[in-house]
């Protein structure tokens, strides 16, 4: 028998399962893997830097398109930091606003995740019908925002605009009509509010669905289960947060551990896995799935009888409305100077976390003063997650390296930033 | 006026926001506090201006004082407390700042200080986020004050800061205010323009939009631009500006703080000529002629052209034969190597002096003529004779430190041949003819001798033995003695006349017999620069001793077989633009280096070579104090041009010469000498030229301000001002009634064989005998001399 | 025991069974697929896609050149040069946007004080150049007159909210 030699391939970065732009060097020895070495930086675009070379509000834009599958979470971060170094509170509203979009953002990013997971791993199925929810969540978002994915929505101070008395609804055509065309608008009869509530309903029996798909699956669970352990002593000294940290069972959550915006009071339960394998970081985001779900029921009753206001009335730093601006001479100056220069930050410097859907998602700014940060660093969840990719697929098949990296939930855009 | 004592400073210690500062007494609140980098809102105040205390934005709270007060006119005192953010002292710039924008109208959109804008800034760091105004608002009619200024009086606020720069540094009170309450207004009073050299000013002063820059107005925003340190090119004095650049292009000027030179501000030929940067008439690409039609070539073909042009002058005529004549506003480094390059072809004919016309006198004057006194301590001298100067004009910032002399109590004389409107009061002034300027300096010169007993040099004893002292002549003489800090200030009339080095000798003797300095202001921005780098016939760099050549007037006087021409216009730059057409026309050869091409320069070139005028180009300049300033490019250069050492450069390799290898501009600068030598020496002259009989007209062929060069020539807001009304001839009602006519009359003057038809202006400030015939427009370039006789006849 | 009954379930393929139940059902059920372009899914009027400047109803251009849109876009995408016009006001001379630079923010709308520059909820437009990624004022223009009245039902509608 000839001595097979251990070869080098590179997974990536046009590999479908590579998630973007990984490229992942691995040291085969046959068909296990020896050494996995990930290459990172093809999706780098200086965040950071053009975050330090432009007025704070200009950022929140880039924020979308770090972790491009859970927008508003990042732009939540930065706010946040922004609002600390501020001194200032956004109003109840808002803070319920941001809670609501926050956990609907994690319904999104987990609908992808499953649907994109279980493609990778042979379920084809799944995906069609993740995405057949996101769309709807994308509806939410460009009803509140205008922008189905990059949303621009958070504001230091509250978010730009109130969510809208009124959802767009489908229009008659010749192959929608009468009774289709219903069904099709029943939903979006009311508010967003209704849309989002009617969503929120219905959305558990969808998650059944998909657990009947996977859950119980012979080929799923053997693609998973037992496939890139971590120990949950090993997996917080990688750094790990989120469902990569709870699913090797360490019940740490921010929204419970440091509670932002609105967490404190809603209700939720944090699930935590057993034994650290692929299997229970998908079991934890399942459930995430029903308890976001839960929360946004709880957030959509409070917004309902709460009307007010969704942005502080600081011209200092908030811009007035249109209308102040084009009567009222101190509104109008601050309304240029705003848009111009922006606001200026006192020296200082913060951070800020928010317990995104991949994991602890911060935001690091120091202020000299200026209207611009000194320094801004971003915590990418998915760059700590993706350190660990040697020591996960080590030993494993070829083959399993795809469920790890679909287990990880990593996107390019955070990581490489 | 003897020198002010020296001030003793005494201190008394203040507390400010619970900071103890020591500062001295008798000074302002907010003078301490600005030294102590605490921030005090304020809109009137300025440090160069007196206190107005109008604004009232300064308001601060004082310990034990029963109101806010304005910390602008608040002196200190021993003990005090300051709080410049307690309550009182909010609630009293919020209530300033909501009065302030009451009648302010909403057009931060629109207005060009827009992101500039003192009260924009001041509204969100201490105003308050909304109005509770809701009558209408106040209008108020715009007014017309010129083509350099636009207005938008609604938006004023009423600091008055404009009102007292024209008053107090200005010295021209062309702005007031009418009415009280919010029926006040500022303006001209009677609409009409602004004309102070300095007017530009008032734009940086006012803290709003009501008073803009009307040639960049709507152009740009304040935070498209980006400030390029340079320095101004037009008077000698290098006043430091910024270029603000958009793309790489210059959109507008404005002055850099430099006690040495021009403090805060700028005059407007600076601020508004590079406007003329992007004329119609910009050479942008090198054009060669063939067989007399203008081609545009490559810079290859187009040096090649050059080359071969200066080669064959001097293969076939011998160096002297070529005559390099520069522009008074060039580089250091373009001087530097434009000498070697002419020195190289055995050519000493290298000159600067376009527009002088005595040179007998070279070998006596000093190797470099920087001010013995120098910009910044004019203003403590206290008595100033000026000589030939309209020092308002010829150089405003230095006009304006002779203003400040005069308001600190020095007395300013002249001599002059025109009687010009100064921003002082003259205590005596001797207003002749120009041929008439050397007599009235022998006569000083002649009342210093008598009284103080110096001996007078062999050149001059005779013309001062022969004077004739009068009481004025004593008078300044005796100012000049009794001062600790006296002053003779030798302008532009007196470098461009007919016998300047009798000016220069006798100035000199007088200034050296009572101890005052001699400050010499040459044309052009950078005369010293030149004579430092060699840019003269009879001295190479440094005083360096050479074979001597011709100088500027001897080269055309003396036409030449071939010229290299660099930076200036024959027509308008030279003394005889008459004599310099003829002289230009009738060579073989004529190789132009030019940033703008005028039919002076494509009748007799055959190739021009684009050159990158001042904010474009890199080189240092050396100004009338003798401080060395390397400017770097502010705007991008113009389609193909290039920075002159540049062009010497490869015109120095493409001719073979030795030494013209260098990489970049830092090559050139350390071969050039930055010191005069140290065993230089000038020669005193042993003899000067009788002066001609004075009879009959002479002109007196001032230069008008704003034609004072190429780049000023093209700047369409400058040509539009009231000093740019060129085309008349004036003469003194005598002269005027000898010739039967009136104001208005066309009248034909005539000088070398060349006539034009002028208007005929008459007044009492031009002195008998004198024609006052402007230089460097263009209804005057067919004529001669600028200083000189020149004949006029009813028309 | 429990092993022997997992291990015989097992062999009955249940939960694969009850998987393909779940698609068999879906099969009957009424589609979720549009048929785009006939068939296009709900738009809102807050949506933020091809960029149009907007007249007043008397014809005049309402952009004044106050460059507020270029200062403010993040991604530099925006390029205006302005002047003064004959009449006096203040105006642009050029008005170009990189429909590839631009990033859909909507600060440029925000920003604008007299309603011109605005996101439009036209999302379908293509090039077939690279160079026709640069949209310039007069097609801008253009985009903003034919479908002001879009534009003018959709700020309409969401005036309270700004």
């Amino acid at each position: 028998m000839s001595e097979i030699r251990s070869y080098t391939m590179n997974f990536g970065p046009q590999h479908p399962a590579a998630h973007g732009v990984l490229r992942l060097v691995l040291e085969l020895d046959g068909e296990t893997v020896v050494r996995a070495d990930p290459h990172i930086g093809l999706l780098h675009r200086a965040t950071e830097k053009l975050a330090e070379s432009k007025p704070f509000n200009q950022t929140i834009g880039y924020m979308d398109r770090l972790d491009y599958m859970s927008m508003m979470c990042n732009e939540h971060a930065y706010v946040r930091a922004i609002e600390q170094l501020l001194g200032i509170e956004p109003p109840v509203r808002a803070q319920y606003i941001r809670t609501l979009y926050d956990e609907i953002t994690r319904i999104s990013n987990h609908l992808l995740w499953i649907g994109s997971n279980g493609l990778d791993l042979g379920a084809m199925t799944l995906f069609l019908y993740a995405f057949r929810e996101r769309e709807m969540i994308m509806d939410m978002y460009e009803a509140a925002s205008g922008a189905r994915m990059h949303a621009t929505y958070y504001r230091p101070g509250g978010v730009y605009r109130d969510l809208p008395d009124r959802m767009p609804r489908y229009r008659e055509s010749p192959w929608t009509k009468g009774k289709d065309l219903q069904r099709r608008n029943e939903w979006r009869e009311g508010s967003l509010l209704d849309f989002i509530e009617a969503f929120a309903t219905d959305f558990p029996s969808r998650v059944d669905e998909y657990e009947t798909l996977l859950t119980d699956n012979r080929i799923w669970k053997q693609r998973t289960v037992n496939i890139g352990v971590v120990p949950p002593e090993r997996a917080l000294q990688l750094g790990f947060t989120g469902p990569m940290l709870r699913g090797s069972g360490v019940e740490w959550d921010l929204r419970k551990m440091q509670p932002y915006a609105m967490y404190e009071h809603v209700d939720f339960d944090v699930p935590v896995g057993a034994h650290g394998d692929c299997y229970d970081r998908y079991l934890v985001r399942v459930e995430e799935l029903r308890q976001s779900a839960r929360i946004i029921l709880q957030c959509v009753d409070w917004l309902r009888a709460n009307p007010g206001h969704v942005m502080l009335k600081n011209f200092k730093v908030i811009p007035p409305t249109r209308e102040e601006m084009k009567d009222d001479m101190e509104a109008l100056i601050h309304h240029f100077k705003l848009f111009t220069e922006g606001y200026c930050v006192p020296r200082g410097e913060t951070y800020a976390a928010v317990e995104a859907p991949k994991g602890e998602f911060g935001c690091y700014l120091v202020s000299d003063g200026a209207n611009k940060p000194f320094r801004a660093h971003f915590r990418a969840p998915g760059f700590a997650h993706l350190s660990a990719m040697d020591e996960m697929v080590q030993g494993h098949m070829l083959a399993d390296v795809v469920a790890v990296i679909g287990s990880m939930d990593i996107v390019f855009g955070e990581i490489d930033r | 006026m003897s020198a002010r004592p020296e001030a003793v400073v005494e201190t008394v210690r203040i507390e400010v926001d619970g900071i103890a500062l020591e500062v001295p007494k008798n000074s302002m609140i907010i003078e301490a506090t600005d030294r102590a980098g605490i921030d005090i809102p304020r809109f009137c105040y300025h440090p160069k201006l007196s206190i107005a205390a109008n604004c009232r934005m300064c308001l601060v709270d004082v310990e034990k004082a029963p109101k806010p007060l304005p910390a602008c006119a608040t002196p200190v005192m021993d003990g005090m407390k300051v709080y410049t953010r307690s309550r009182r002292a909010i609630d009293a710039q919020h209530g300033v700042m909501e009065f302030l924008l009451i009648n302010h109208p909403l057009d931060c959109p629109i207005c060009d200080q827009g992101g500039e804008c003192e009260l924009q800034d001041l509204a969100m760091g201490y105003g308050r986020s909304v109005s509770r105004f809701t009558e209408r608002k106040r209008v108020v009619q715009d007014k017309n004050v010129g083509p350099l200024i636009q207005t938008d009086m609604t938006r004023c606020i009423h600091c008055t800061r404009c009102i007292r720069f024209l008053e107090e540094i200005a010295g021209t009170s062309e702005m007031g205010g009418v009415g009280r309450g919010d029926r006040l207004e500022i303006g001209t009073c009677i609409e009409r323009s602004i004309d102070s050299e300095l007017s530009g000013n008032i734009i940086d002063l006012c803290p709003v939009g009501a008073l803009t820059n009307k040639p960049f107005r709507y152009s740009a925003r304040a935070w498209e631009l980006t400030a390029r340190p340079s320095a101004a090119m037009h008077d000698g004095l290098g006043s430091s500006l910024y270029y603000h650049v958009r793309g790489g292009q210059v959109m507008r000027a404005v002055p850099r703080e430099d006690e040495a030179t021009n403090e805060a501000w700028l005059a407007d030929r600076d601020r508004y000529s590079h406007f003329g940067l992007y004329a119609g008439d910009r050479v942008r690409v090198p054009h060669v002629r063939d067989d007399g039609e203008w081609r545009e070539a490559t810079w290859d073909e187009a040096m090649a052209r050059a080359a071969g042009a200066l080669r064959a002058v001097v293969s076939e005529h011998g160096g002297e034969a070529l005559g390099v004549l520069m522009s008074p506003s060039a580089a250091n480094e373009e001087y530097f190597l434009a000498q070697k390059l002419a020195r190289a072809l055995g050519c000493g004919n290298i000159d600067h002096r376009l527009r002088e016309l005595d040179f007998t006198d070279d070998p006596a004057r000093p190797c470099v003529p920087q001010f013995a006194m120098p910009i910044a301590q004019m203003e403590a001298a206290d008595a100033v004779l000026l000589v030939g100067s309209n020092v308002r004009h010829e150089a405003p910032i230095l006009g304006h430190r002779v203003r400040k002399a005069w308001r600190a109590g020095a007395t300013v004389s002249a001599v002059n041949p025109l009687d010009w409107d100064f921003h002082f009061d003259l205590a005596h002034k001797l207003i002749v003819a120009p041929q008439r300027l050397v007599d009235e300096l022998a006569a000083i010169a002649s009342a210093l001798a008598s009284d103080g007993g110096a001996a007078v040099p062999d050149a001059l004893a005779e013309r001062v033995g022969a004077a004739q002292p009068d009481a004025v002549h004593r008078a300044i003489a005796e100012q000049l003695r009794q001062s600790d800090k006296g002053l003779v200030l030798l302008g532009h009339m007196a470098q461009g006349h007919f016998l300047a080095s009798w000016i220069r000798q006798l100035s000199g003797w007088i200034a050296a017999a009572s101890g005052a300095a001699l400050n010499v202001l040459a044309h052009g921005g950078n005369s010293v620069g030149a004579w430092l780098a060699g840019a003269v016939p009879h001295r190479g760099p440094a005083g360096a001793a050479v074979a001597p050549g011709l100088n500027a007037r001897a080269m055309l006087a003396e036409p030449r077989r071939g010229y290299l021409l660099w930076g200036f216009e024959p027509d308008f730059d030279t003394a005889n633009p008459a004599l310099a057409h003829s002289a230009l026309a009738g060579a073989e050869h004529v190789v132009a280096v030019a940033s703008f091409a005028t039919s002076s320069i494509a009748d007799v070139a055959e190739v021009i070579l684009p050159l990158a005028p001042w904010p474009e180009t890199e080189g240092s300049m050396v100004n009338v104090d003798g401080a060395w300033s390397e400017l770097h490019p502010a705007g991008r250069l113009t389609g193909e041009a290039r920075p002159g050492w540049k062009i010497l450069r490869r015109l120095g390799a493409e001719l073979g010469l030795e030494g013209f290898g260098q990489i970049d501009i830092g090559d050139v600068r350390r071969e050039m000498p930055t010191e005069p030598q140290p065993e230089f020496k000038p020669i005193s002259v042993a003899a000067l030229p009788p002066p001609p009989a004075a009879a009959g007209l002479y002109r007196a062929g001032e230069v008008p301000a704003f034609s004072l060069d190429p780049l000023c020539r093209r700047a369409d807001a400058l040509q539009e001002t009231a000093h740019a009304q060129s085309a008349f001839v004036a003469l003194h009602p005598d002269d005027a009634g000898r010739l039967g006519c009136e104001q208005g009359d066309a009248v034909n003057v005539s000088q070398d064989g060349a006539m034009v038809s002028l208007p005929l202006r008459v007044s009492t400030r031009v002195p008998a005998g004198t024609a006052w015939v402007r230089s460097a427009t263009c209804a005057t370039r067919v004529l001669g001399d600028g200083s000189g006789p020149i004949a006029v006849e009813a028309g | 025991m429990q092993a022997v009954t997992r291990y015989l379930r097992s062999l009955m393929l249940l939960e694969l069974l009850r998987g393909l139940s779940v698609t068999l059902r879906y099969f009957f059920r009424p589609k979720f697929t549009v048929r785009y372009p006939e068939e296009k899914t709900p738009k809102s009027n807050r949506f933020r896609g091809l960029h149009a400047l907007r007249r007043y109803p008397n014809g005049e251009e309402r952009c004044i050149a106050c460059k507020l849109c270029e200062a403010v876009c993040p991604a530099l995408a925006i390029t205006i040069e302005s002047t003064q016009r004959e009449d006096g006001t203040r105006r642009t001379t050029r008005y170009d946007i990189d429909l590839f630079k631009c990033i859909y923010c909507g600060f440029c709308e925000e920003s604008c004080p007299v309603d011109s520059i605005v996101e439009t909820d036209i999302h379908e437009f293509h090039m077939e150049q690279r160079s026709e990624s640069i949209v310039t004022k007069p097609q801008l223009l253009a985009i903003g007159d034919r479908f002001e009245a879009q534009i003018a039902a959709n700020r309409e509608r969401d005036a309270a909210y700004r």
